[in-house]
């Protein structure tokens, strides 16, 4: 908790190297998550079921783009610049969750859906658990960026609620669910155990990840069960120090920066662009006979 | 009645972004004292002096990019203050996070503050903390905004 005793910190300046170390890996982990879920939710466009859904997911996709922008901001002033934070960076120095880079189920919406309200809900546990940070930087944008959340879980849910009126669409929810459900488990996974406890001990976050993972689980239970669908169990774990049993997570959780091949791919793509604008070849139209 | 600060001109005949809306820029709206907030943001410059009133009046010349209303009256600006040296600080949100004018904005602000008379740089920052919400917009801009469609 962020009590009297933690210090606050009102810029880099006020940080020693270990500190600014938990600080950035925060940042990073809300930042990564926002960019990549964003792309994701982008390759949508022109093909969701309704013209509405389809502007809405854009739109919500145009916010969390917003919201990455404002954390990479306070990042930039650690030193770095967007070209190291995103057309440069290596792949496996993304702390996103391995739930954001999956790639859709062919054209699943019930995916999208699942995935929007996984991911919305533990958005919303964890920006409440910053908002008395002792990072002012952090502190001071969480506000705003929770003022413009509450209509995504708005359009989750009464998509869920629309899909789970009917068998087929039900059953589609509950394939997206125990598919993605693992997954979403990753976004409470530490990078790395030293980095989480340095940030909790700041009061950097006010909530452990261990607490608000199980806050998740609760909330999505609750809300999910009531609309019929079966929410695969959580096994609290029986040591304190144990996040989650090693069997329910999936096999690359992405925080600590081992990432499913997905990644790659998707991280070339959004790169390609930036890629030929530093080309120094000439673009082959067609392949040089041989 | 006229307000403290001059809004751009318009003419009658200017291409408009809502060609059935006609607009009138007389100004003869007095913008509001700010009760909002904590802090008493956003700033309006009621009152300045001096270089400082200077860059008040550039900053109202600067017109939002999608509405026809000056910034200050959409309530962006939170802060200007003129160093000694003749830097220029200006503190400012945007009512979006994800706005997609950011930069185009932020330049036009910095480079109209740049050619204050009496401003050597400008400094602009960006702040989100108290977030923008449309309480912010002045009476005078929420005349504008009215007379550009919008239900404020």
């Amino acid at each position: 908790m962020a009590t009297a005793e933690n210090a606050t910190f009102d810029s880099v300046d006020d940080l020693d190297d270990e500190q600014r170390e938990a600080v950035k890996d925060l940042l990073l982990r809300l930042a990564d998550d926002e960019l990549v879920i964003a792309e994701r939710y982008t390759e949508w466009q022109v093909r969701a079921p309704t013209l509405e859904s389809d502007i809405s997911l854009a739109n919500i996709a145009q916010d969390e783009l917003g919201h990455a922008r404002l954390w990479y901001d306070v990042v930039e002033t650690f030193g770095y610049d967007e070209t190291d934070l995103i057309w440069e960076r290596d792949a496996d120095d993304f702390r996103h969750s391995t739930l954001v880079e999956l790639p859709f189920e062919e054209g699943d919406w019930a995916d999208a859906v699942v995935r929007s309200y996984l991911y919305d809900v533990a958005e919303d546990i964890q920006l409440r658990a910053l908002e008395d940070s002792t990072y002012a930087p952090i502190r001071d944008r969480v506000g705003k960026v929770l003022g413009e959340e509450d209509y995504h879980l708005e359009f989750a849910e009464s998509w869920l609620e629309h899909l789970a009126a009917d068998d087929e669409g039900h059953e589609k929810l509950q394939s997206a669910l125990d598919r993605l459900y693992p997954y979403a488990l990753t976004l409470f996974e530490p990078s790395d155990e030293d980095i989480e406890e340095t940030i909790v001990e700041l009061g950097l976050r006010d909530e452990e990840l261990v607490g608000m993972r199980d806050e998740w689980h609760d909330r999505v239970s609750s809300y999910l069960e009531s609309i019929g669908l079966e929410v695969p169990g959580l096994d609290l774990p029986e040591q304190y120090d144990v996040h989650v049993s090693p069997d329910l997570l999936p096999e690359h959780v992405g925080r600590d920066g081992d990432h499913t091949d997905d990644w790659e791919a998707l991280l070339d793509e959004m790169t390609h662009s930036y890629e030929e604008l530093g080309r120094d070849y000439a673009t082959h139209i067609m392949d040089d006979d041989e | 009645m006229s307000s403290e600060y001059e809004r751009p001109e318009r003419d009658e005949d200017d291409p408009m972004a809502c060609g059935y809306t006609s607009y009138d820029t007389d100004g003869d709206v007095e913008y509001a004292e700010k009760e909002s907030a904590e802090n008493e943001v956003p700033a309006t410059g009621k009152g300045a002096e001096g270089v400082e009133r200077r860059v008040w009046e550039a900053l109202y010349k600067v017109e939002d990019p999608e509405m026809p209303i000056s910034i200050v009256d959409l309530g962006l600006i939170y802060g200007v203050e003129v160093d000694d040296d003749g830097t220029a600080n200006v503190d400012m949100t945007l009512t979006y996070t994800g706005c997609p004018a950011r930069d185009m904005l932020l330049n036009e602000v910095k480079q109209s503050v740049s050619a204050v008379d009496g401003v050597e740089t400008a400094e602009i920052t960006l702040v989100w903390s108290p977030g923008w919400t449309v309480e912010m917009v002045t009476e005078q801009g929420k005349e504008s905004l009215r007379e550009f469609g919008l239900s404020v």
